[in-house]
């Protein structure tokens, strides 16, 4: 099973590699279009918020721009409408509490990699609070004595340190991301999975947790794709996206 | 890599409801890289502008109020937050629903996310008056401020049916015309008017709606719709409205655009907008770096404005951004509609997977004045050849239907005397129109105030709802 799989990853990886690079965002024109009549203005390149981003994988990216919102409203979106009807508002917020606790490792640990050390002091202290008087984080008791929620990522470390972001990248399910992010969400993830396996957990248990906690990431976020109604949702996602993450790394 | 979101719900609404940015963000946060979302509120107030309490949240948190100085940009931009919030239902019955107007085959492939005309219905238990709403410019059904309306008017026992404006995107693919002119107040309503009717009938039918009366309600450009709505449903009297309130209404569509217009001139200054874009993201961001949390927070929000320190011109043009967003998405919905060949290939069907950003770049230099002169003005002609320019800006107003205005006891007006988009005299204009039937709030910028405890109070003196039967 574990071969199996292995391989999956290695076909998945070689089509996205391929896909990266090869799928064209330009638009196929025949004889008889004609360009647009309202000009790009000269100055525009120079000046313009949007240009300030590389998008070199734009085929890419709006294809899996596209998946995602497919795969949001008919599978992720039914799922987390099942678990909130089967779930009591308790147990949501429980669930939800018990995920962020776990994460504080993660933001410790990358404080520390930033030398934020007031940061990492706060993390450590609401994860020794949550995880023992909150029943290993099912309540976050830290909070309302002033153990603020922090956030620290190890793609805002990499920035930290003055890696650049790179291209923008949209990555399946996932969504907006940018190279330097997607391998600071690799390396996170490695750091969960590790995790994971000192709580000894048996395989079924194991995917269940991780289930839950996607189920659960996605059940916090109140956004629909293509609410906004405009067919530039992409673009300003990315935008948006990008400026966001400079603003973090700032903090 | 967490996928734990600090916040879980929009504390953000935009400007005439024309950008619902706030709603990407949650997006980012799936992406599971990006577990506090206060930066993209940030950026949200940046490029799309504009906060206002969530009224949910706001219901739960009434004392609070912000101590931001107020001017009527700022209560543009982030509400007027002076004064207190109103208290309104955290959820009300709601469901989306959709009606098939243009086949679905004959939509864009680049919006096939946009299939079919969708609108809000709130419905009562039983038999119970039922009001239309119409939204503002560029913006949903279902925005913020609809939800407010709706959550107001459902209280009072109305039955709520929503309705975008025909400037959304969503509208324009759907419901509109080759020989419509989006814009074009009279041609607007009764487009709308027809929408309204189908969409009653489709609910007497699928929900065994029971209208006790019909009254109708609009704010910004919808306000106006309203009206035209009015003196439309006299002639045709599919409803025969017994109360319609218009909300911050334009009382000249040129006038208001050529005020939103001023607010942001990318065509000439450019550099300087750009600059001023990254001057307030600075400043937002060291307030937040400042912050003790991460965590974001009705009182957080109004201390980082607060602490940012907006300045008039850079409210102005936040405003301005946001408009021209909305416009920017009206005109390429237009254009890929009709296959105008402004901003796309003329010609070319898009598919769903290629680039469109050169089309917005085309179009967010075009101001709203620029969309009248290019596109209403000559299409327009086309069809009507005696048409001039003049009177064309006087059809885009209230004053065509003056004196129907005048003598309609059914219609009130409210809104305030610093609304942004009224130009000098506007106010006063109001005043003489609909005597008493005017009411003239002295603070909330343009729909600052739709939250806050004496609008809703206003509103509630205008629904009486079941009271009436």
């Amino acid at each position: 099973m574990r071969y199996k799989a292995l391989k999956l990853q290695h076909i998945a990886l070689a089509l996205i590699t391929l896909l990266l690079t090869a799928c064209s965002a330009k638009p196929q024109l025949t004889e008889n279009t004609e360009p647009p009549s309202i000009k790009i203005a000269d100055d525009f390149k120079q000046y313009s918020l949007f240009e300030q981003y590389a998008d070199p994988f734009e085929g890419f990216n709006r294809r899996m721009y596209y998946f995602n919102a497919k795969a949001d409203e008919y599978v992720l979106l039914p799922i987390v409408k099942g678990y909130q009807a089967i779930a009591p508002a308790p147990v949501e917020k429980g669930v939800s509490n018990f995920f962020s606790n776990l994460g504080e490792l993660p933001t410790l640990a990358n404080a520390l990699l930033q030398l934020k050390f007031g940061v990492a002091a706060t993390s450590f202290g609401r994860f020794a609070l949550n995880s023992t008087v909150g029943l290993a984080g099912l309540f976050d008791v830290a909070s309302p004595i002033g153990l603020k929620p922090q956030n620290e990522d190890f793609g805002q470390t990499l920035g930290y340190w003055g890696v650049g972001s790179g291209p923008y990248l949209v990555l399946p399910l996932l969504g907006p991301s940018s190279v330097r992010d997607a391998t600071g969400l690799a390396v996170d993830s490695l750091g969960h999975q590790a995790l994971i396996k000192e709580l000894d957990l048996t395989t079924e248990e194991e995917l269940f947790l991780d289930g839950l906690r996607s189920i659960n990431g996605r059940a916090n976020v109140p956004f629909k794709y293509y609410q906004t109604g405009s067919a530039f949702e992409y673009d300003r996602v990315k935008l948006l996206y990008m400026k966001f993450r400079e603003l973090q790394i700032k903090r | 890599m967490s996928q734990y979101c600090l916040i879980s719900k929009p504390y953000f609404v935009s400007v005439s409801n024309s950008l619902k940015f706030i709603e990407i963000f949650w997006l980012l946060c799936t992406g599971g890289n990006v577990r506090n979302l206060l930066g993209l509120a940030l950026l949200a107030m940046i490029t799309a502008c504009s906060n206002i309490p969530d009224p949910q949240v706001a219901s739960e948190q009434t004392s609070t109020v912000c101590d931001l100085p107020y001017t009527k940009f700022q209560a543009t931009v982030t509400g007027y937050c002076q004064e207190q919030a109103a208290v309104l239902p955290t959820s009300i019955p709601s469901e989306t629903l959709t009606l098939e107007f243009r086949p679905v085959e004959q939509i864009p492939e680049v919006f096939w996310f946009n299939q079919k005309l969708a609108y809000t219905f709130n419905q009562q238990p039983k038999a119970a008056p039922l009001v239309f709403v119409i939204a503002g410019t560029g913006a949903a059904h279902n925005s913020p401020k609809m939800k407010t309306l709706q959550k107001t008017l459902f209280s009072q026992g109305y039955h709520v049916i929503s309705l975008s404006s025909p400037t959304y995107p969503n509208y324009i693919i759907n419901a509109t015309t080759r020989d419509d002119m989006v814009g074009d107040l009279a041609k607007d309503a009764k487009s709308l008017y027809a929408k309204m009717s189908a969409i009653y009938w489709q609910l007497q039918s699928s929900h065994n709606l029971e209208a006790t009366s019909f009254s109708l309600t609009g704010y910004s450009l919808g306000g106006a719709h309203s009206a035209f709505i009015a003196q439309l449903d006299e002639e045709v009297n599919a409803f025969n409205f017994e109360k319609v309130v218009l909300i911050n209404p334009p009382v000249s569509l040129y006038n208001s655009v050529q005020i939103l217009d001023s607010y942001l001139d990318l065509a000439h200054e450019r550099a300087a907008s750009v600059a001023m874009v990254e001057r307030i993201f600075e400043r937002l961001a060291a307030q937040y770096a400042k912050q003790e949390s991460s965590e974001l927070s009705q009182e957080s929000i109004y201390s980082l404005f607060a602490g940012a320190k907006m300045s008039e011109e850079e409210l102005k043009l936040l405003i301005g951004a946001s408009f021209r967003m909305s416009s920017t998405d009206m005109m390429f919905a237009i254009d890929a509609t009709y296959n105008i060949g402004a901003l796309i290939y003329k010609n070319h069907d898009i598919s769903k997977f290629e680039s469109i950003s050169h089309s917005m770049y085309r179009a967010d230099d075009i101001t709203f004045t620029q969309y009248f002169d290019r596109h209403m003005l000559p299409w327009t002609q086309k069809l009507e050849p005696n048409v001039t320019r003049e009177s064309m800006i006087d059809r885009l107003g209230l004053v065509v239907i003056e004196d129907y205005l005048k003598s309609a006891e059914k219609v009130t007006v409210v809104t305030n005397e610093d609304d942004i988009i009224l130009a000098e005299g506007e106010v006063d204009y109001l005043r003489e129109v609909f005597g008493k039937r005017a009411k003239i709030f002295e603070r909330g910028g343009h729909c600052g105030n739709m939250d806050r405890q004496s609008f809703v109070q206003y509103m509630r003196d205008q629904f009486v709802g079941a009271n009436t039967l």
